[in-house]
């Protein structure tokens, strides 16, 4: 039956729009509403991903880790350690403009990257970490695909309402107060550098997240899942489409964006090979264009960040 | 290894690579310190640049020096369209919004590159060279000329700055904007003629990036670190300052290799990056911070 | 979710209302996955020229069981594990293939294998995924592969430089799964057939400059560079800087490594002393042959992974003939027609195996690039020779063991 091969297909969809839903929530944190500009999220998502790879798969000789934990405590631990990682970069280049952090993350990418591939003893090297324990991995595929999807669904609404929650909250208010008006938050006594060393670690945290949730994901782990710019780039459109600083654009620009970036791929792949593999780049030239596009035209987004004060609010 | 085997093979190409990178270094250093913001595509506006003498040594039969000032024209105009086109109306909203857009315009133009000139390596000419023999130096007439053309630059640019109308206002632009406004300055002008030079010096930095190597679509991004390392640590808006911090990063990168595993050769610049953004923001020569 | 779901299902209904042929009940599909973007982008085309010949070959000599054809489905898996089992997804669900033919990086086949064919029970047979690694892999005999592991390759070309009294050596490998895998075997068996390594260390692709690199490496006092890398990319800088600063006297590559690139960039003058292994069809009527049909086609024979890539879609054809076009038998299929005991078959004798499967006798096919005899892994061993440099092209001057 085509339909079941479609349903199949359509739950791998829903399975890798609810990571990237995620990641693009984490986003929404530092840059929706504190106007963090970071670059490598690419970076967080392969921290959350080795970190739990390590903690959970099988041990293998000559590496350290494999400790077969439990996947719940690999999730964890995603977290975290892109928390710990983004403690550092955040202290260091918060105190400046965000484009320094821009600059900082698109470093961080690269030598989270370069260690990944060289760090063997823990890493596995250039030849990744496998064995990596699925939840529910032993149903059949159908089920098993089923089930990681309700799991994946089940953490992107854990975060949405937690996110919400803290957004709604007086933390929340006060960094949207730091964003559009630093100087007066300032005047008003808010620990500026803090707050947005918070909000840059826990955004970094959902990536270490959604890190984790690919990895158990595909079972296994090597270098080249983590393609900085191309990863990085498709999660600022979402969440930029989406509508920052609104949680549910960010989710609606994952879909979206993912959606049309999969889909696109069957259209481009029955092409001769030729031209296949320059619509490859076409593909990536008309994200770059529609980032310009949703810039210039509709900076807020599909769903505009709800508004329901003018003003920072005080206290 | 002899103190001339260190001189060839480590401290010339530390200099010959922080040439390149000054030169990609001064465009940044000028953009962050006249336009306010970091332009990501600086990277690929440099490969661009450095594809487009290509065109002109495969399509005009010319020699690639030849082909280096009609490259360095052509960037100068592809980068004021850019800025036409995608950070102008941008102006007057957050300018992290224009770095955001330079990542997109970065993506953009890399993406034509690989469309047009795929991805396998080029060169401009084929074979290799032997170096000349000076006292012992061993010298490419490449490398020679790579490193005179920067002096040439920084010497034609800082005159430029100095002395004529054009210059002065940029400069003054940079110092404080506001009140360049106020004396009178036309900062649609200054906008141009910033764009247009660091065109020019983007196509330089990948021209000669890719006649001292290759020629590669992804050659420029993985330049754009240690270009603003380099400008970083100058400190931001000093020419003399991108200069500097170019010969230092490029310097560090080939000898890092004595002190760190191979691999890690390209985290040096970040590395730089993050001591100087911690110790010393505003860079050697006491430049801005925004 | 629920909006998610709805969303991916008229996404993907729209793709497969333009773009999946009507099927008919016999006949059968496949994918051909490669790395049609991504940094072996260069190699991809060859390779899917080469499988797409086999699959004309099948059709035009009576097709697929009872007059059906051979289709194609062609994914691009990026040489990255993403793109892999995104493709790899789309091909067995949308596509409803039978088998895979591919992926070709050694990452995009582990992480499209475990995560998509195995669970699904697809037959793959990758004709570039080189990495030691892929051997490991609990695979329910569903991963296979024409091509050897790099680490037959690594240890031959120890032997070999062993043999030719080159006994000092530097490696220089870039870092990924295919360098570093090579030169890790490289290393192994270097060192315990009694060679001295002067140097070895990882490059990142992509830099400007290996020269202090090299001047590192260079200062064990090794005259040969052992070059593990890409000769179109990062393995060509090398090259390059090795060359014009005379740091070493004699260059050895792999099949990375034997690239028209090379030649191209740097002129044959140059590159006397520069020497590659690759796997090689043992000289046999069937590579003969395969020469002649991929030549003929406009394409050039020699191109990496071009046999290996012709054997493994020919192999899943024969085993789709055999099995019935019953999935759950591809892979018991596969090892009866590609080992003994059976008549020979050769490159393109379609019609020949075709027949004799119907007479219910057993076949063994002999490919362009060897014999194909699986190990229980779904390995096979190396057939390798020794290149050098000669005009415009490589020329096999030896055989390696």
């Amino acid at each position: 039956m085509e339909l079941i091969g479609l349903a199949n297909y359509a739950i791998f969809l829903g399975i890798l729009i609810g990571i990237y839903a995620l990641l693009s929530l984490g986003l929404n944190i530092q840059w929706g509403f504190t106007g963090l500009f970071n670059a490598g999220i690419a970076g967080f998502f392969a921290i959350g991903a080795y970190t739990t790879a390590i903690l959970t798969s099988p041990h293998l000789p000559g590496r350290v880790g494999g400790f077969e934990m439990p996947i719940l405590v690999g999730w964890a631990g995603a977290m975290i350690v892109a928390g710990l990682i983004a403690w550092p970069i955040g202290k260091i280049c918060l105190r400046f403009r965000s484009d320094y952090l821009a600059i900082a993350t698109i470093g961080v990418a690269e030598i989270i990257r370069l260690a990944i591939r060289t760090e063997e003893w823990l890493t596995g090297g250039t030849r990744g970490i496998t064995g990596i324990p699925r939840p529910f991995g032993d149903l059949p595929y159908v089920q098993s695909q089923l089930a990681y999807l309700v799991i994946v669904a089940l953490a992107v609404l854990i975060v949405y309402l937690l996110v919400e929650r803290q957004l709604h909250a007086p933390w929340g208010r006060m960094m949207r107060a730091i964003r559009d008006n630093e100087g007066a938050a300032a005047a008003m006594g808010k620990r500026i550098e803090a707050r947005r060393l918070q909000a840059f670690i826990f955004g970094s945290t959902l990536m270490g997240l959604a890190g984790a949730l690919f990895v158990h994901f595909n079972r296994s782990i090597t270098p080249e899942a983590i393609d900085p710019m191309i990863a990085t780039f498709l999660i600022w459109i979402m969440l930029i489409l989406g509508g920052s600083g609104n949680n549910r654009g960010a989710i609606l620009g994952a879909v979206v964006i993912w959606t049309i970036w999969s889909v696109s791929e069957i259209l481009t792949d029955r092409l001769p090979t030729e031209m296949a593999i320059q619509a490859k780049y076409v593909r990536v030239f008309i994200i770059g264009l529609m980032l310009q596009l949703v810039l210039r035209f509709r900076p807020e987004g599909i769903l505009p960040e709800e508004r329901r004060t003018r003003t920072a609010p005080p206290g | 290894m002899t103190a001339i085997d260190f001189i060839n093979f480590y401290i010339v190409p530390g200099l010959v690579l922080g040439s390149i990178y000054a030169v990609g270094a001064i465009g940044i250093t000028m953009v962050f310190g006249i336009l306010r913001f970091a332009h990501l595509a600086h990277g690929d506006l440099a490969t661009m640049g450095a594809f487009f003498a290509l065109a002109a040594v495969t399509l005009l039969g010319v020699d690639p020096w030849v082909a280096l000032p009609v490259a360095m024209i052509l960037a100068a105009a592809l980068a004021v369209g850019l800025d036409r086109t995608f950070y102008d109306y941008l102006r007057d909203r957050p300018k992290i919004l224009t770095v955001m857009a330079s990542l997109g315009v970065a993506l953009m133009v890399r993406a034509v590159i690989q469309v047009v000139w795929g991805t396998d390596p080029q060169t401009y000419q084929r074979g290799i060279v032997r170096p000349d023999n000076y006292f012992g130096i061993l010298l490419r007439n490449r490398e020679l000329y790579t490193l005179l053309a920067v002096v040439v630059i920084v010497v034609a640019l800082e005159t430029f700055l100095r002395k004529s109308k054009w210059g002065k206002a940029m400069r003054a632009m940079s110092d404080n904007p506001d009140l360049a406004r106020l004396s009178g300055v036309d900062i649609r002008h200054v906008t141009v003629l910033t764009w247009a030079i660091v065109g020019a010096l983007c196509a330089a930095s990948g021209f000669f990036l890719g006649i001292n190597t290759e020629l590669h679509s992804m050659m420029g991004w993985h330049m754009l670190l240690p270009m603003f390392a380099a400008a970083i640590l100058g400190g931001v808006g000093r020419v003399q300052g991108a200069v500097l911090g170019g010969f230092i990063v490029g310097l560090a990168e080939e000898l890092s290799i004595l002190v760190m595993p191979g691999p890690y050769k390209s985290a040096t610049a970040f590395v730089i990056l993050l001591a100087i953004l911690l110790v010393r923001p505003r860079g050697l020569l006491n430049g801005k911070v925004l | 979710m629920k909006s998610k779901i709805t969303a991916g299902l008229v996404a993907s209904l729209l793709g497969a209302v333009l773009f999946t042929a009507p099927a008919h009940a016999q006949n059968q599909r496949i994918a051909l996955l490669s790395g049609i973007s991504g940094p072996i982008a260069a190699m991809a085309p060859a390779m899917l020229e080469a499988m797409q010949l086999a699959v004309r070959h099948v059709n035009e000599q009576g097709g697929i069981g009872n007059g059906g054809r051979l289709e194609f489905v062609i994914g691009d898996d990026a040489c990255n594990p993403q793109n892999a089992t995104d493709a790899a997804t789309k091909a067995v669900n949308i596509d409803r293939v039978i088998g895979m033919v591919g992926p070709a990086c050694s990452g995009a086949v582990i992480a499209a294998a475990n995560s998509v064919t195995i669970p699904a029970g697809v037959l793959m047979i990758t004709s570039s995924g080189t990495s030691p690694q892929i051997t490991k892999l609990n695979d329910r005999d569903l991963v296979f592969r024409t091509v050897p592991s790099d680490d037959y390759q690594g240890r031959a070309l120890a032997r070999t430089l062993k043999e030719r009294g080159m006994d000092k050596v530097a490696v220089a490998y870039v870092n990924n799964d295919y360098g570093k895998g090579l030169a890790d075997a490289f290393k192994d068996e270097f060192e315990s057939v009694g060679g001295t390594l002067a140097g070895f260390s990882g490059h990142e692709a992509g830099k400007a400059s290996y020269r202090s690199d090299l001047a590192q490496l260079a200062r064990g006092g090794a005259d040969t560079l052992v070059v593990f890398d890409y000769g179109d990319g990062s393995g060509l800088t090398i090259l390059r800087q090795a060359l014009e600063n005379n740091f070493f006297k004699n260059f050895v590559g792999a099949d990375g490594m034997k690239s028209d690139a090379v030649i191209r960039e740097l002129g044959a003058d140059n590159l006397k002393t520069f020497f590659t292994s690759a796997p090689v069809g043992e000289a046999s009527a069937s590579l003969d042959a395969f020469n002649q049909a991929f030549a003929a086609a406009g394409h050039d024979p020699n191109a990496i992974f071009a046999t290996t890539s012709y054997d493994a879609a020919f192999l899943m054809a024969l085993a789709i003939e055999k099995a019935g076009g019953d999935r759950a038998k591809l892979s018991e299929a596969l090892r009866s027609v590609s080992t003994e005991p059976g008549e020979p078959i050769m490159v393109g004798e379609w019609a020949k195996a075709k027949q004799l499967i119907a007479e219910g006798k057993d076949i063994n096919y002999k490919g362009a690039a060897g014999d194909h005899a699986f190990d229980e892994n779904g390995d096979v061993p190396g057939n390798y020779s020794f290149f050098k440099v000669s005009g415009t092209t490589y020329e096999a001057i030896a055989e390696m063991h």
